[in-house]
């Protein structure tokens, strides 16, 4: 995802802003990190370049 | 309660089915539809736009002839895998996630037009995704929504009850304005052997 995505994106359960953390990156892209909600503290895999903003209750369980 | 109306079995279903998709799918929603529906949005190639459950990347492919950029979210990472080898998974020209259509991770305000094709007919609660589209929409939005006709015999009734959500015209209405939008119309599209299988609404957030 490109960093900018920030400025729309929301924290889907509270609507409150979103952090990246841990982030990698490959170039201009944000491949890896977490998405972490300013208020509830709900963070937000970005797996392989997609950030994954399922809401915790449907999110899958990843392998190990 | 239908069969797809609990998200884990939609999943568990899609992950199948997404193997399988874009062979069925011209059946039931053809480039024609799609090139249909897409008439009714007033569109400019700057717009913001946000396709939810893209799935492969069928309506995302349609709207690409009108916008340069879209944003598409899924909640399958089985659909979206066929929409990756179609456009490439970085933006441009699409910004892909994963979310839920009934509580979408984006700001309030921030879309000119928010799609919807083939994918209503498995929200638990259609009218708190409507709510939703209705919030991350500018004043002046617009809404395009595609789903399944309400069929008229009562064998296939009994079928899409069990199986998804069907609605008619009048329960569109209903829904649309409930959650907010006016403008609304509605459309009935297919091929010719089955000219009304689709219902396609539209509606605006009030300025």
């Amino acid at each position: 995802m490109k960093e900018s995505l920030l400025e729309i994106l929301c924290c889907p359960l509270d609507k409150h802003d979103l952090e990246l953390e841990n982030a990698d990156y490959d170039d201009e892209e944000v491949v890896g990190g977490n998405l972490v909600c300013t208020e509830c503290g709900e963070a937000y895999p970005i797996e392989d370049g997609i950030p994954n903003l399922l809401p915790p209750d449907m999110r899958e369980e990843t392998p190990a | 309660m239908g069969l797809l109306e609990n998200k884990a079995r939609a999943r568990l279903f899609y992950k199948y089915l997404s193997r399988v998709y874009d062979q069925v799918n011209p059946f039931i929603w053809t480039e024609e539809m799609r090139t249909e529906a897409l008439s009714l949005l007033e569109i400019e190639d700057d717009m913001t736009v946000l396709d939810v459950g893209s799935g492969t990347g069928f309506a995302t492919e349609g709207l690409l002839e009108h916008v340069d950029e879209v944003y598409a979210l899924d909640q399958s990472e089985h659909q979206l895998e066929q929409a990756y080898e179609k456009f490439g998974k970085r933006a441009p020209p699409v910004h892909f996630h994963r979310g839920d259509a009934e509580r979408l991770p984006f700001a309030t305000d921030t879309f000119d037009i928010v799609w919807s094709s083939g994918s209503i007919e498995y929200w638990p609660n259609p009218i708190l995704a409507l709510r939703e589209f209705r919030r991350v929409l500018k004043p002046g939005g617009q809404v395009l929504v595609v789903g399944p006709n309400y069929p008229d015999n009562v064998v296939s009734q009994l079928l899409a009850d069990s199986i998804m959500l069907f609605y008619d015209e009048y329960e569109a209405d209903r829904m649309f304005k409930t959650a907010g939008f006016e403008d609304v119309k509605h459309a009935f599209m297919g091929p010719s052997y089955d000219p009304e299988v689709a219902i396609t609404t539209i509606g605006r957030v009030p300025e």
